[in-house]
């Protein structure tokens, strides 16, 4: 089935095979586009609703845009890109070395390990926040860096969770690498550490690329543990931040909301797209038997 | 060896980062205590820490500047969303690490003080001073947990432009209403889960409080809205609901109805000082005024309270009760906080100050009748099943409103002796 | 001796420097616990590093020790407190609950004065308070000495400005010592008369204390009804009638939080009905999601579609969005009077999207399959490209047709891959609290029913509704019920992931 014959294919042929496929994508891409879109025009709107903005891109002003800027928004896109980027990048460094060593190495425990690290993730966490608060109240009195109200402190509590289903995903990425590659640069005399790091590592390229994508994505749209986490306006993540807007009894301001909620999806999307040749390809391949 | 060139630099490190930290420790100590010669040995005695929310914080920042210049204090407002101030209090007090004054709700003061998380505030000769239904509304078994700044509830908001002249009786609005041919007659919001605040003067026009008043005019925690008065309003609001006149709608949200009212689409709203905003932007004249009665007996809407908090585990007790007392309890500051927030001075000089304007004025007038929002514990009990009981009885889901009014103040009933 | 050994030396040692100064801390604070685990870290870093063998271990261990702390604990906290009446009213410590009672039964004698008021410390430094009664002149006390007239002392302004044989404390010093003087009491001669007390340290006020605390029995005694009020062994003072104090304090109750959710009837009568909806929401989550996905990969898969990545970076954006954020905008597209779908898209049909037990099941069902295809797309498309070309051209020769390809073929493949990864997608569907919450609130409500829970409702969301939003705060049951949860989860998923197991060594 090489892409080749495809282009030349005569034109029935295309019609028959090709052509409904842009139809669905047509299909596709409005049913994944058109609450966006709404939340766009509602963005742009003068009027503060979100329920019934319903002629789209009725009027256009920019108003809401200027006054979310002139809240902690701008602070809240730079928290967000700093956690966001540490915890992905700690995330794939941990899990990949995890990985390797579920798949490169034998040791005790090794075959339940993964199960308990993909069970482990299963607990639900939003009702757990009061231990994870006390926690970190008393870490507040020790480290205060890593206590309550610190960023580093929230970063710390999402790498808790940075193997589990992650580990899973590189695990079988990492058994497809022929272990003779292994072999090979050992009787070179290499060290394991620098197999991994020089060798392995560079071949999984892709599966890193998506967990830090899931890994950026998690903690981007989490506003529950961060909520509690983080207390002070100019310490907010996206997430929380512009949960506030809405929050509030009597003044929820959905105008100001949607217009941040717009900006909010632009980090993750740039990310998607730089990424993209890698995760096509990269997700799932490894668990496939190498 | 090797080992012990890792031990020697781990130990040296850590000599190094102990040193930086203790450094910088005392090195603020020793500004703080250069700045201010009363308090020599620390920071903390001479530290207030408030938790306000947004608007709050803004109007505070004034008096706190010169509080701190009178006292040679430092004041650290931090900024909080008004809905989490409550939750992170309640955490956080017991621990010693919440903050020594909050801004809230005085119907949080029931859930604060079964916790034991605030202290009673003496407000002595002052308390002459505000209006009694503020006072009142922060006194919880005999005691009061809070100096009051500011008032709100609800009243009828009219648009001038679509209608002039008032009725008496809630029928007779909906009438005019309906005549002006507007889209809507009158505005109520409610939602899905419907709006018990919102609807509130409604019921209590029929005669059906949500808990029993002692002779001081305390609330009693003995549910009151049952009986024949509460079945007569539960068949009201489901004669106007969906399924009646389609004068209640539960698809009409908060929003919904400020954009409706906002866009010349009704005559009337019921809704409460933070949506006047809004409305005056659109270009919309309004007036306010109180709400006309459905069931014959005044439609007295809840009265919100706003005030000052001090934590019982304060270590700055003594400043905060200054602040509080002396500071935050004086007309400009009251003044200030109405002009940023909108809503009417606890202090009645202050209230007077602003009752030139007539829109302050209206809402005052409205909530004169008013009663405050039941500060009790078993009142968290209620909100639930009261909003959605009303939304199925405006929506039509319930279709046997006295049965279901009685259901719900069963579950009501259940819900608080589980508690 | 190579970079690598460099590497690890040097992050050894900021380790080791960055833990034992967190000992160092934890020894200050006297916070034990803390301590104790930074010491295990730090011993068992060393050792793991250090070993020539263990090279399992040394890959691990950062993750591992993260888990610890962050998950593992905190999961094992959450255990503790669900065997606790943790929750409002029962918040803090015994000492605490007494302090807050007694604090709150310490009333003002109805008509009783204010007095100007001021803080004084005696000789022996002991604190007192100076006050001005209008018709005794200036009267000052201690804690042991009760008032006393001080004929010479010198009033300024309405203020005791100095009093012989004591010395007046100035503003700062008195904020120094806020506790003591906020607790000090002075007493008169007249014992029933009551005590002055400050709270601003410049105005005093006549209170009396209703209730005392005696520290033998344990008790609180109401010095007015002479109620006693004793420790119930439930984290309350109980006077014989069942009546009890406003503050309780937090106490270990056993199974009871576990047990509540089938012996209290209110419970256990909607968690049937929700636990089933709750399968069958993940379920049917995590089935929609993946062959919607499944049919888009497929789809865009072939070749000669142009324009493949545009297509993909589209379809992705409903991931692009916070979650919470897109349940509240379906919530708003779906409103039956004025959302977007029955006003525009249906001409305006009124259908009540959330407010209709079955339809607003297929609502959530329906947001969530926007939000969540996206992700299935994405691995499904990866898991396809992973299934070799030369299958298919197997199949082709031998004459199967397209639907018995993607029957025999194309689904079993993608199994093996995936499988492990719907599992996971169950477990977090069976506990997706966002969207319920966002999109339905968990309703429509059971018509009557005892608790505010409704039709869209899984176990999370009803355990929030009931131990979290209800207003009072149980996080003891909380806890409880979050435990439960995580059995039930884990115990499936496990039977789950043994099945692909079996299934891959099948294949």
């Amino acid at each position: 089935m090489a892409a080749e014959a495809y282009v030349q294919m005569k034109d029935r042929r295309w019609w028959r095979e090709v052509s409904w496929r842009y139809l669905v994508a047509v299909a596709a891409v409005v049913y994944a586009a058109f609450p966006i879109v709404y939340i766009l025009s509602a963005s742009l709107s003068p009027r503060g609703t979100l329920t019934g903005s319903n002629e789209l891109f009725a009027d256009i002003t920019t108003a809401q845009y200027e006054a979310l800027f002139q809240t902690h928004f701008p602070q809240w896109i730079v928290n967000t890109l700093v956690i966001g980027g540490v915890t992905a990048i700690a995330t794939v460094l941990m899990a990949s070395a995890a990985a390797y060593a579920f798949s490169r190495f034998r040791f005790a425990g090794r075959n339940g390990g993964l199960t308990f690290l993909l069970l482990v993730q299963m607990f639900p966490q939003i009702l757990a926040f009061v231990a994870i608060f006390l926690l970190l109240l008393s870490l507040r009195d020790v480290i205060p860096i890593l206590g309550l109200n610190s960023q580093l402190g929230l970063i710390c509590v999402y790498l808790g969770g940075a193997l589990g289903a992650n580990t899973f995903l590189m695990f079988g990425f990492f058994n497809s690498i022929p272990k003779e590659l292994d072999e090979a640069a050992k009787i070179d005399g290499a060290g394991h550490a620098r197999i991994f790091f020089t060798i392995i590592l560079r071949l999984v390229a892709p599966v890193l690329a998506v967990v830090a994508l899931l890994s950026f994505v998690g903690t981007f749209s989490d506003y529950i543990i961060a909520g509690i986490v983080l207390q002070d306006q100019d310490k907010l993540t996206i997430a929380v931040g512009l949960y506030q807007f809405i929050s509030g009894q009597f003044d929820a301001r959905w105008g100001i909301f949607a217009a941040g909620a717009v900006i909010s999806a632009l980090p993750v999307l740039l990310l998607f797209l730089f990424l993209q040749r890698y995760i096509v390809g990269g997700l799932t391949a490894g668990s496939v038997k190498g | 060896m090797r080992r012990s060139i890792v031990i020697t630099a781990a130990v040296g490190l850590t000599m190094a980062l102990a040193a930086c930290g203790g450094g910088t420790g005392s090195g603020e100590e020793e500004t703080t205590a250069g700045a201010e010669e009363t308090t020599e040995d620390g920071g903390s005695a001479g530290t207030l820490t408030i938790w306000a929310d947004e608007f709050r914080a803004a109007a505070l920042t004034d008096i706190v500047a010169q509080f701190e210049e009178d006292k040679g204090v430092t004041v650290e407002i931090v900024e909080k969303n008004f809905d989490d101030i409550k939750d992170e209090f309640i955490a956080q007090a017991p621990t010693g690490e919440g903050p020594d004054i909050i801004v809230g709700a005085h119907d949080w003061s029931g859930e604060l003080v079964t916790n034991g998380l605030v202290s009673p505030v003496e407000l002595g000769d002052a308390a002459a001073d505000f209006s009694e239904v503020a006072v009142n509304a922060f006194t919880y078994e005999g005691s009061v947990y809070g100096v009051p700044y500011g008032i709100e509830n609800i009243a009828l908001v009219r648009n001038n432009a679509l209608a002039s002249d008032t009725p008496a009786t809630f029928d007779e609005l909906i009438a005019q209403g309906q005549a002006t041919g507007a889209e809507y007659p009158v505005l109520i919001q409610m939602g899905e889960e419907g709006d018990a605040f919102h609807m509130y003067p409604l019921q209590t026009s029929f005669g059906a409080p949500v808990f029993a008043t002692d002779d001081t005019g305390s609330y009693i925690p003995e549910l009151a809205l049952g009986g024949d008065a509460g079945t007569a309003f539960a068949d009201y609001l489901a004669s106007i609901g969906q399924a009646g006149s389609g004068v209640l709608d539960t698809a009409i949200t908060a929003d919904i109805a400020r954009e409706a009212f906002a866009n010349g689409e009704s005559p009337y709203i019921l809704t409460g000082p933070w949506n006047i905003a809004p409305f005056t932007e659109a270009g919309i004249d309004v007036t306010v005024l109180p709400i006309p009665s459905a069931g014959g007996e005044p439609a007295a809407p809840f009265v919100g309270v706003q005030g000052f908090y001090v934590n019982s585990y304060s270590e700055n007790a003594i400043l905060a009760n200054e602040f509080l007392i002396n500071y935050a309890a004086t007309e400009d500051v009251q003044v200030a906080m109405y002009e940023t927030g909108g809503r009417i001075p606890a202090l009645t000089s202050a209230a007077e100050a602003v009752s030139d304007d007539p829109i302050a004025a209206g809402f005052v007038a409205a909530g004169e009748i008013g009663v405050p929002m039941p500060s009790l514990p078993q009142m968290n009990s209620v909100w639930a099943f009261w909003g959605v009981t009303e939304a199925n009885l405006v929506s039509g889901v319930a279709t046997d409103p006295a049965a279901a009014w009685a259901t719900m103040v069963d579950n009501i009933q259940g819900a608080i002796d589980a508690a | 001796m190579g970079p690598f050994f460099l590497v690890k030396l040097s992050v050894l040692a900021l380790i080791n420097a960055f833990g034992l100064f967190v000992i160092y801390s934890a020894w200050q604070v006297s916070h034990w616990g803390i301590l104790g685990s930074m010491v295990a870290i730090l011993i068992v870093a060393n050792w793991v590093y250090f070993s020539k063998r263990m090279i399992a271990a040394k890959y691990l261990f950062p993750g591992l020790v993260f888990l610890l702390v962050y998950q593992l604990f905190t999961m094992g906290y959450t255990a503790y407190i669900s065997f606790t009446n943790y929750g409002t009213g029962h918040n803090a410590t015994r000492e605490d609950a007494i302090a807050a009672n007694l604090a709150q039964n310490e009333n003002r004698v109805p008509d009783s004065p204010s007095y100007p008021l001021t803080v004084v410390t005696g000789a022996d430094g002991e604190l007192g308070f100076a006050i001005i009664d209008g018709d005794d002149g200036v009267l000052v006390g201690t804690e042991e000495q009760t008032f006393e007239a001080a004929p010479d002392a010198t009033v300024t302004d309405g203020d005791v400005t100095e009093v012989p044989g004591y010395s007046v404390l100035t503003f700062g010093e008195v904020l120094e010592q806020q506790n003591e003087i906020t607790s000090l009491r002075v007493g008169f001669d007249d014992v029933d008369e009551g005590s002055i007390r400050t709270q601003d340290g410049s105005t005093g006020y006549l209170y009396r204390s209703v209730l005392t605390y005696d520290e033998a029995t344990g008790a609180i005694t109401n010095t007015d009804t002479g109620v006693v009020y004793s420790d119930n062994g439930e984290g309350s003072f109980e006077a014989e009638d069942g009546s009890t104090l406003v503050v309780g304090w937090r106490v270990a109750v056993g199974f009871d939080n576990f047990t509540k959710m089938f012996t209290d009837s209110r419970l256990s009568g909607p968690f049937l009905s929700v636990l089933v909806w709750t399968f069958v929401f993940a379920f049917l989550s995590v089935a929609t999601t993946f062959f919607l996905g499944l049919f888009f990969a497929i789809v865009f898969n072939h070749p000669a579609v142009r324009g493949r990545k545009i297509i993909r970076s589209l379809l992705i954006l409903p991931y692009a969005f916070p979650g919470f954020l897109s349940g509240l905008v379906w919530a708003g597209l779906l409103n039956r009077r004025f959302g977007f779908i029955n006003q525009v898209l249906l001409g305006g049909a009124e259908i009540p999207w959330l407010t209709d037990p079955w339809l607003a099941k297929l609502s959530v069902i329906g947001a969530n399959l926007w939000l969540g295809f996206p992700y299935m797309f994405l691995i499904t498309t990866g898991a396809l490209q992973a299934i070799s070309s030369e299958v298919y051209e197997a199949a082709k020769i031998d004459g199967a047709r397209a639907g018995r390809v993607f029957r025999s073929i194309t689904l079993p493949l993608l199994m093996i891959s995936v499988a492990p990864l719907l599992i996971a997608s169950f477990a977090f569907n069976f506990n997706n609290f966002n969207l319920i919450y966002f999109v339905t609130e968990g309703g429509p409500n059971f018509p009557g029913s005892p608790i505010a829970v409704g039709a869209t409702d899984i176990l999370i969301s009803m355990v929030y509704s009931v131990a979290i939003e209800s207003g009072t705060q149980q996080y003891g049951l909380a806890s409880a019920m979050s435990i439960l949860i995580f059995v039930m989860v884990g115990l499936i998923s496990w039977l789950g992931f043994r099945q692909t197991r079996k299934l891959e060594e099948v294949i």
